[in-house]
């Protein structure tokens, strides 16, 4: 889902990274307030867990696939902060250890993927766990993939308008919202049915490993 | 300052230099300027740039080249800036992965340095037994595996790597405490 390097304008990245490094420091000070002995070894384990999910292929009828992003597991699983500071860290090692994805889309992913996915994830999850724990899980999993997308697309098709030359050509992703909102809307909401199973599947097998780690 | 300090606030700047000029020329003689830079590995680093751009690029190329058809304007101009500009930023940040060490360009905060790390060298491990599990599939299946292979193989591995996860974080927690980091 992520952005690649190389298309969002200046008006766009750098504010995002004002807003970026503001939940950053937020985030790392709420960290070290609970600071404890479990907290740092559990968020640095789960960027390296998320990292891993990212990689691994869900098979599609037709001999191609697509990724799983982990976010809803993560949210739901230990909090809308350990999400979004797990996954900002592994969109940072992708971009500057790997060499995948982009630093100057690092905190515009950060934003739409790590918080907006994970504060929708746990939204939908607390609002509806009360009438059927499944249904709260998918429907989780399907939005921390479902509102990222929108929102890439929205930011996506808004550059050919904040940044053109003076004959109106644009100067970094060159289609318009008509374009970028079908295009990335329409495989994310399918793609985003199997996130929310991997999210109620993987929650399940989640609870019945930290019940044996506990014991 | 020290030197991967200095040279990361020079990286950060060029990011922010290419992306607010937007001349091709500007840009091809950066993209000459870093193959220089590059020296003996500029092949390597070129080849390995266009391999991981190639994909969302050429979609994006491709379909500005028939919305241009459509509408009767001439795409070249922005496909050559657009495609230039990433290009220059991939090769940019692989060649500063290449040279500089980031732990110590992030050693200023020494909590995000001791993160970095244990993620990292977690990640690098998850790496290398995901490419197993993928490898293990392989030799195992006499044809090519069916989806229903493909699910439960992918399915056993994010149960492993979450077991493992655990495991991990349990173990990570009792060697810092052993060793006195929180001073308990």
């Amino acid at each position: 889902m992520h952005l690649p390097d190389g298309f969002l304008s200046p008006q766009t990245y750098l504010p995002a990274y004002a807003l970026c490094a503001g939940l950053w420091w937020l985030g790392l000070r709420r960290l070290k307030a609970q600071l404890d002995v479990d907290t740092l070894p559990r968020l640095a384990v789960l960027t390296a867990l998320a990292f891993v999910l990212m990689m691994l292929a869900m098979p599609l009828p037709g001999g191609s696939t697509v990724h799983a992003a982990g976010i809803a597991l993560l949210a739901v699983n230990f909090g809308v902060w350990t999400a979004f500071l797990a996954i900002s860290l592994v969109l940072a090692m992708q971009a500057l250890l790997f060499g995948m994805g982009g630093i100057t889309a690092l905190a515009v992913n950060a934003l739409a993927m790590g918080l907006m996915g994970s504060v929708a994830a746990w939204l939908a999850w607390h609002g509806l766990r009360s009438v059927s724990e499944v249904a709260a899980l998918i429907l989780a999993g399907w939005v921390s993939v479902a509102l990222p997308a929108l929102l890439i697309a929205l930011i996506l098709g808004i550059q050919p308008a904040i940044a053109h030359d003076a004959a109106g050509r644009p100067l970094f992703f060159p289609f318009d919202l008509s374009v970028t909102l079908p295009a990335v809307m329409i495989p994310h909401v399918l793609v985003g049915l199997g996130e929310g199973l991997l999210t109620w599947l993987g929650t399940a097998t989640l609870q019945r490993l930290q019940a044996r780690h506990a014991a | 300052m020290k030197r991967e300090h200095a040279l990361l606030v020079l990286y950060l700047a060029a990011v922010i230099v290419t992306t607010v000029v937007h001349d091709p020329l500007s840009l091809g003689a950066g993209l000459v300027g870093l193959l220089l830079l590059a020296g003996r590995k500029a092949a390597r680093l070129l080849a390995r740039c266009l391999r991981v751009i190639l994909v969302f690029n050429l979609a994006v190329s491709l379909g500005y080249l028939v919305l241009a058809h459509v509408h009767g304007f001439s795409p070249w101009e922005t496909l050559l800036l657009i495609n230039l500009r990433v290009l220059v930023l991939t090769l940019m940040s692989f060649l500063f992965i290449a040279r500089v060490n980031l732990f110590r360009a992030l050693d200023f905060s020494p909590t995000l340095t001791w993160l970095l790390g244990l993620a990292y060298s977690q990640a690098l491990g998850f790496q290398r037994v995901h490419a197993d599990f993928r490898l293990a599939l392989s030799s195992r299946s006499i044809v090519r595996p069916g989806l229903r292979d493909r699910y439960r193989s992918s399915a056993a591995a994010a149960a492993w790597f979450m077991d493992k996860a655990l495991a991990t974080a349990r173990e990570s927690a009792h060697a810092l405490r052993a060793r006195g980091f929180f001073g308990d």
